[in-house]
């Protein structure tokens, strides 16, 4: 019979894997937004569970440490799972900020260029592909997020330009900026995806990306 | 075993021994009494005879150390004693030795020595003056002796015991040796002590009972396997913590997952919100179902919950998959919602001329024309509705069609004839290629085939366009290629080409004319001989259609 500390281990597990398929819900739910979909409520309700699930989450990890003093694997789980909640956290609060937004683009969605649901698609994919790495543990698909960004900065690039030649054509300046702050936003939950996707390279391996040259030094 | 059996016998032979020892202890005890009372004996005897010869005087010359010689008088009075002053000493007349060696000429006494008060042996000699002479000794010498014989005896003891917890050790080990050999799993098999064997025969039948019902448990485990492994349904079965606790392979294809997750979490096969909320109510103890999607897959799940108690302790997932069902019924929607779509629209035309017409505000000469174009849609209607009943017959597959051997050349030159009148409207060469080849099939399918299939090749072709029929015998099969040079299909669309009133291109269909079921019924009527289709196309090259019929009718 599994022990209460496995149990805890198993419930942070699922809890997590929830948090997940609510953060792949929310930006989902916002790209739709950007194209014209009339779902901000559902947006920030999902966000609200999303925070909510955050505390849970940081409760279980806290009790675990406090109460189990784990060492080894299991506190670089739990370690991983607080950090991984944050940056859960803000892809919710960047997807409803893109919902936000998204009040100010619908009506003119003709002049979205195709570039920005390439890259909502791409960023999409890549959180849940972060999601999935946790889910299955598979360190070739956390590699495989992490170099995906590269993809999705391009794309913002990209959309960059396009909206200033956009602007520069008598496109409404307000709604170019706005677009453009949406691709940030998705940029940045690209980033937020790769540091889920450090984090379980990190509960695997225990080495995270950002320290390997400190542990080289040593 | 061992050590108790070694505990047991050392215990045993250290009470028999110290139990030994003092018996022996108190045997020699006794002797070195009645030894001691010899030797006061032959003292006195010793002694009686030196006074009597020589008087008080013999005793004082003495130097008497071990015991105590004291001579009395007739009259009780001490004259002499060597160890206490004899003026001092009272009157020894009533004592029980001199009263013994008075009657009978010796006396012999064992009490506490009123003087050194100690317990004493006397020993009392009458002599011939009636005077009595008296040697005694402490009883002390006698403890004396034996207490000197104890630390040997001790010493005895402890070898003794050491040698036997040796020997106690070495026979527990040997009685216990053959019981620790025993083989039990052949209990029936040993040779050992008799008080052994009903518990060895216990053992064999327990042990009988227990193979069989091992056997039994996994019979049933793998009639359990069998019957899982063998369903086409997925079956999972988890705990109230969601997680996996077995699961058939139909569960892992399903999810697409390469090796069984059993003992993780099932939120790791699929974490989309329908499922999760699926998932969580189920463990509250409710049924219910959900229609998931995995990639292109519809999985039905129904969740049962397994309680105990009145509490929910897991739930049980049987999946099925439902893809099929799933695009049949959109299928048979989407045929429902084209057929009534089809047939309105021809209606629509007919009612709306007959509708001028009857208000009178058509003129005269005009009404030959709209009456054509009424004829014309009427013809339309009619040839769909027909179209639609080859098609729900060749669907049902059960119409008494006769099976004949034809020629299948003659069939495609008979339909090349009926077409020649249209292809020379529309500028289409036709061409037949082949021989005279045999076929068993039914003659009015095969018909209907070919003329779709040219007729398709013809209306879908460009000015100066070529089409041919390619019929060549194989082994056991006859392949009719229909080539054009027209205008192709799309990559995309190659697939759905034959599906009900499928067009490629939805704008033109009404100047092409057909009711987009030709090629619909090309795909019935040759699964319905039980042949099979192929389609090569590229845009503005144009398309081939392969028709592969078995030779000898189909295989029922």
């Amino acid at each position: 019979m599994a022990t209460r500390f496995e149990r805890q281990l198993e419930e942070l597990h699922v809890q997590m894997i929830t948090m997940g398929s609510l953060c792949e819900k929310v930006i989902t739910l916002s790209a739709k937004t950007i194209e014209g979909e009339d779902c901000v409520k559902e947006v920030f309700d999902t966000d609200k569970e999303i925070d909510a699930k955050e505390r849970e989450i940081e409760t279980l990890c806290m009790r675990l440490l406090l109460h189990q003093q784990p060492v080894a694997g299991d506190l670089r789980e739990i370690s991983a799972a607080l950090r991984m909640i944050s940056d859960m956290e803000r892809i919710g609060d960047q997807a409803a900020d893109i919902a936000d937004l998204s009040r100010f683009i619908d009506k003119n969605c003709a002049q979205i260029p195709d570039e920005i649901k390439k890259m909502v698609e791409q960023t999409v994919h890549m959180v849940t592909e972060s999601v999935d790495s946790f889910v299955k543990s598979d360190i070739n698909l956390c590699r495989k997020v992490i170099s995906d960004d590269d993809k999705v900065d391009e794309a913002f690039n990209k959309i960059k330009e396009e909206l200033a030649s956009l602007i520069h054509n008598n496109m409404d300046v307000k709604v170019g900026l706005d677009l453009l702050m949406a691709a940030k936003y998705m940029e940045r939950i690209g980033d937020h995806a790769v540091n889920i996707a450090e984090w379980v390279e990190y509960s695997i391996t225990g080495v995270h990306r950002n320290n390997e040259h400190q542990l080289g030094g040593n | 075993m061992t050590k108790k059996i070694f505990k047991s016998s050392i215990l045993a032979s250290v009470i028999v021994l110290i139990f030994g020892m003092a018996c022996v202890l108190g045997v020699l005890y006794q002797y070195f009494g009645e030894q001691i009372n010899g030797e006061l004996k032959k003292e006195a005897e010793y002694l009686s005879y030196g006074v009597e010869m020589e008087g008080e005087k013999y005793l004082e010359q003495i130097d008497e150390q071990d015991s105590r010689i004291t001579y009395i008088d007739e009259n009780g009075n001490v004259l002499y004693d060597s160890m206490a002053d004899e003026e001092n000493m009272e009157n020894h007349k009533d004592r029980e030795e001199f009263l013994e060696a008075e009657e009978t000429g010796f006396g012999q006494a064992e009490r506490m020595s009123d003087t050194l008060s100690e317990r004493t042996l006397y020993y009392a000699v009458r002599l011939s003056d009636n005077s009595v002479l008296r040697v005694s000794s402490t009883q002390d010498s006698v403890l004396t002796l034996t207490l000197q014989l104890i630390p040997p005896t001790l010493g005895i003891l402890v070898i003794l015991i050491i040698l036997s917890g040796i020997f106690a050790s070495k026979i527990a080990s040997h009685i216990v040796e053959p019981i620790n050999s025993l083989d039990l799993e052949h209990p029936a098999d040993n040779d050992v002590y008799e008080e052994v064997a009903p518990l060895l025969s216990k053992i064999h039948k327990q042990s009988g009972q227990i193979r069989n019902q091992l056997e039994e448990a996994r019979r049933n485990q793998e009639e359990f396997r069998i019957i899982t492994e063998n369903m086409q349904e997925g079956l999972l079965v988890i705990d109230a913590y969601t997680m996996i606790l077995s699961g058939n392979s139909s569960v892992w294809k399903m999810f697409q997952v390469w090796e069984p997750k059993i003992g993780e979490s099932v939120y790791s096969l699929d974490r989309t919100e329908d499922f999760r909320k699926l998932i969580e109510r189920v463990l509250e103890g409710e049924h219910g179902s959900v229609l998931l999607r995995i990639d292109s897959e519809f999985i039905h799940l129904i969740a049962n919950p397994v309680s105990r108690d009145g509490k929910t302790v897991g739930a049980v997932l049987v999946l099925m998959n439902e893809t099929e069902k799933v695009q049949r019924e959109n299928l048979r929607r989407e045929f429902s919602a084209n057929v009534s779509h089809e047939l309105k629209t021809p209606l629509t035309s007919i009612s709306g001329y007959a509708e001028i017409i009857q208000g009178g505000l058509v003129k005269e000469e005009d009404i030959k024309g709209f009456a054509g174009r009424i004829y014309k849609e009427a013809q339309r209607l009619i040839q769909l509705v027909e179209d639609t009943i080859k098609i729900s017959q060749l669907d049902e597959g059960a119409n008494p069609y006769e099976w004949e051997n034809i020629d299948v050349y003659q069939v495609a030159k008979e339909v090349c004839g009926n077409l020649k009148d249209i292809a020379l409207k529309k500028n289409v060469h036709l061409f037949i290629e082949g021989h005279k080849t045999m076929c068993r099939t039914v003659r009015p399918i095969l018909e209907e085939i070919l003329y779709n299939l040219c007729d398709n090749g013809i209306k879908y072709n460009k000015d100066d366009g070529t089409m041919s029929i390619h019929i060549t015998e194989e082994e056991e099969n006859v392949r009719i290629v229909v080539k054009d040079n027209g205008i192709g299909i799309p990559r995309e669309d190659i697939n759905r080409v034959f599906e009900r009133f499928y067009r490629v291109d939805k704008s033109h269909s009404r100047e092409i004319g057909g009711t987009g079921l030709g090629l619909s019924i090309v795909k019935h009527g040759v699964t319905f001989l039980g042949g099979s289709t192929g389609l090569v196309s590229e845009v503005g090259k144009g398309s081939e259609f392969t028709v592969i019929l078995p030779k000898d009718g189909k295989k029922e």
